[in-house]
């Protein structure tokens, strides 16, 4: 084995192999598998405009340290900030990320989105890593593009006010022409999801017949959110069947014309007096996509004002306390949501909605890492009996490495989320590599009247035709059922590829090397 | 090396016999994989005339909901709450070899989320979260579009791989001998999968489209040897392919299977794929060795090449 190895030091590095090195040199770098060392959390999103932005926190950052305790993990975290921020008073946290201090003084939690830090850049797909997943069509109509660019800046704009940062959002057609909006949750799968992509969210306040503000920003200046003064839960109460009811209670500035127009409609109406005090005669309805949500009295002095601020009430119910909290806290931040974005310009229709548990996901890609290493082992086995020389085995089992290593490198690269079937192209694609390099092998120890160059090159021709027919195949999946298959396309694509462009020939360099 | 001179000189022994008998009997060979094929044929299309269709498909190509329950579930009390509800309904525990302990139970329904997931927490007492299940639902227009454009895929996948083929060998009847065997290592193995009453999902039909590039480069081996190499006799060529080419197939056979023998606790997109890569591995050898193989030979006999 050492002479082997002696030989292997003696053998002339052409420049097929130098091609080889260094792009397992670029792959690894692509991966980083390092970060892996790093600890701390990960800033996966910060609000937009919000107070944790202003004091310099951003997306990418590491925070290690929290009041001088250290950050490892996510519940490190969480225990760090419990407690904290829950009365009206700032509160002043200093976070120490991986190359600064930010202090930061709020009354609310900072408005960032965390994950533990990726332990290296390759991004496994929505089934393996847990997320949630949704594919939408307009329901009545078909959509040109820049109705879906628009469409898609509406709904981004919506979840991002509904806190959620984390999110792929993109326009995807498939072979008949229909055109989707794809929307990509990583983590944890909101609550209200559905309701939240695909109802139309079409807010009116009515009094009467007629519409005094509807959502979005031409009626509605600004919304009270994330402040306990004018925003919050206001009572929680036990009903006689047994159920808790919760009631929030937030502020909304309308605009100067929105005011005028609530003036001009309360003047005509009446004064009714109650033994609560006296009211207008007729209630400030809310509907949310048609439906009646709540009924607010308004109170006399508003008749004929034009006032810019008002209240908006509504509740939430639930079998105990917290869950009735909870329901309130949600129905809130959702008829917030849709006063401050305004209602989508289409019906919307869910076509395809997963939500993928995360801890199911982990114990799939597990196995699938396992199932990987065996297969690598039990290819190795079989090729160590067949040619039963040490080097030549381990040159094909170095180069199936490699060409696994550079795909999974291109992937990180490309940030493409490796899913289920693209793993399961790459470990197929183990199974054709390892064919082209027997294949080589084969040519190469007999045909003893041919030159060993041109042995290689009829290896070659073999290679190539597989090559060639293994694009033709999985060419067209890459756009068929609105590319929901495509990762399986790419990641074979890319593997084929990696060996015919790169691990191939220094293979067929390196058996040209041992066999002179 | 002396070891390989051995063996060598005593296959071409054992070859010299097989040789002769290959000679006399192959066109006869050629009979075994057309009447599977022919079967298979017949299969497909009574089970065409029978459903409407050439395959069972699951919830991803038919429209529907798949549940993925986490952890050892008690599947008898779903089976019998839900069977007379949620006709067509199945499930399907995922169990890891290794520690034998069940991972998840899979139920798939043609019905929406908001029909099948309150009964099945009502059955099991508890509210569905991410935490403890996966839920994946298909609206039944788009599933349909899906499998119309999968099926379209194939076809066209099919024809870019049979162009390749005529491309590079350049001669009829050899391309249609090759195009022939990935046909048959399509046929065989959806005939098997009807048979067996599987439900086919999206990725299973990816699967497909792999196989036809994937059982493609051993007859590609045997055609360029037999064809554009000279020297030695034409059994000589043909067996020296074999030898090739059965490796072949092994080591792709070693990196599909062990995904049902070892480890099968994956997912079910995951596991059809490798299902599908084996059966048509399998039908492969088949059809290269035996289809490929007597066609070609047959047609280098009447061609007169050597």
């Amino acid at each position: 084995m050492f002479k082997n190895l002696e030989d292997f030091y003696k053998m002339k590095i052409g420049f097929r192999i130098w091609i080889l090195i260094i792009a397992l040199i670029l792959a690894l770098l692509a991966i980083s598998p390092w970060k892996a060392l790093e600890k701390g959390i990960e800033i996966t999103s910060v609000e937009a405009n919000s107070s944790a932005f202003e004091q310099g926190f951003r997306q990418g950052q590491i925070i290690t340290f929290i009041d001088d305790k250290k950050i490892e993990n996510i519940d490190d975290f969480t225990e760090s900030l419990e407690g904290k921020f829950n009365s009206n008073e700032s509160e002043k946290i200093i976070f120490k990320t991986k190359d600064l201090e930010i202090i930061y003084f709020s009354r609310n939690v900072p408005e960032i989105t965390i994950s533990t830090i990726k332990k290296t850049n390759i991004q496994t797909g929505l089934d393996l890593s847990g997320g949630s997943r949704a594919l939408i069509e307009a329901e009545e109509k078909k959509l040109s593009s820049n109705e879906i660019t628009d469409l898609i800046a509406v709904i981004e704009n919506r979840m991002n006010v509904y806190g959620i940062s984390d999110m792929k959002i993109l326009p995807v057609s498939d072979l008949s022409g229909n055109r989707f909006i794809l929307i990509e949750i990583a983590g944890a799968t909101p609550k209200d999801l559905e309701d939240l992509i695909s109802k139309q969210g079409k807010f009116e306040a009515k009094i009467g017949n007629e519409t005094v503000f509807i959502g979005g920003e031409k009626d509605i200046s600004s919304v009270c959110r994330n402040d306990a003064t004018c925003a919050g839960i206001e009572a929680c109460n036990k009903a006689q069947d047994g159920i808790y009811f919760c009631t929030f209670r937030f502020a909304v500035y309308l605009s100067q014309q929105a005011a005028e127009r609530h003036a001009e409609i309360t003047k005509k109406l009446d004064v009714n007096s109650t033994q609560q005090g006296n009211y207008l005669s007729q209630k400030l309805d809310l509907y949310l996509d048609d439906k009646l949500v709540d009924s607010l009295l308004i109170s006399e002095d508003l008749k004929g004002r034009v006032t810019t601020q008002i209240q908006i009430s509504g509740s939430g119910g639930g079998a105990t306390q917290s869950e009735a909290y909870d329901s309130a806290t949600e129905s809130m931040h959702k008829l917030q949501t849709v006063l401050i974005t305004g209602s989508l310009p289409y019906k919307l229709k869910i076509v395809k909605l997963d939500t993928i548990s995360p801890s199911l996901g982990k114990e799939f890609l597990k196995n699938i890492i396992l199932l990987a290493l065996l297969v690598f082992a039990i290819i190795s086995i079989i090729l160590f009996f067949t040619y039963k020389k040490f080097k030549v085995t381990l040159s094909v089992i170095m180069t199936m490495f490699s060409e696994a290593f550079i795909t999974l490198g291109i992937a990180a690269f490309i940030s493409w989320n490796l899913d289920a079937p693209s793993i399961a192209g790459i470990i197929a694609g183990m199974g054709t590599g390892v064919n082209d390099q027997i294949v080589i092998i084969d040519e190469s120890i007999s045909n003893i009247n041919l030159g060993i160059k041109e042995r290689i090159k009829r290896a070659l021709f073999i290679i190539l035709g597989a090559f060639f027919t293994i694009i033709a195949a999985m060419l067209p999946l890459m756009w068929a059922g609105a590319g929901m298959l495509k990762g399986f396309a790419i990641t074979t694509i890319i593997g084929v590829s990696v060996g015919i462009l790169i691990t191939r020939p220094a293979f067929a360099e390196i058996i040209k090397n041992i066999e002179s | 090396m002396e070891s390989e001179q051995q063996t060598a000189e005593s296959l071409k022994k054992e070859k010299f016999n097989f040789g002769k008998f290959h000679d006399k009997y192959y066109k006869l060979f050629l009979l075994v994989p057309i009447i599977i094929l022919i079967i298979s044929l017949v299969y497909l299309f009574s089970f065409y005339s029978r459903t409407g269709d050439f395959i069972i498909r699951d919830v991803s190509l038919s429209g529907g909901t798949t549940i993925t329950l986490k952890g050892d579930i008690d599947s008898t009390n779903l089976e019998l709450g839900l069977e007379e509800e949620f006709p067509g309904i199945s499930f399907n525990k995922l169990t890891d070899l290794t520690t034998r302990k069940p991972i998840a139970l899979v139920i798939q329904s043609s019905s929406s989320i908001e029909e099948l997931k309150p009964e099945i927490e009502k059955i099991l007492g508890y509210s569905l979260n991410d935490e403890n299940s996966s839920i994946e639902f298909t609206g039944s227009s788009l599933s349909k579009d899906f499998y119309r454009q999968l099926i379209f895929a194939l076809v066209i996948s099919f024809i870019l791989m049979s162009l390749v083929i005529f491309i590079l060998f350049r001669t009829f009847i050899p391309s249609i001998a090759v195009i022939f065997s990935v046909f048959a290592d399509i046929v065989m193995p959806l005939a098997l999968i009807d048979y067996f009453g599987m439900k086919i999902s999206a990725a299973g039909i990816a699967a497909f489209l792999m196989l036809v590039g994937y059982s493609v480069d051993t007859d590609i081996l045997l055609t360029t040897r037999v064809l554009k190499n000279s020297e030695g006799s034409l059994n000589f060529r043909i067996f020296r392919s074999f030898k090739t080419g059965i490796l072949m197939t092994l080591t792709a056979l070693a990196a599909v299977l062990p995904a049902f023998l070892l480890i099968t606790a994956l997912p079910n997109s995951f596991r059809q794929i490798f299902l599908i890569l084996a059966l048509g591995l399998l039908a492969d050898i088949l059809n290269t060795w035996v289809t490929n193989v007597s066609i070609i030979k047959w047609y280098c006999e009447k061609k007169g090449i050597q």
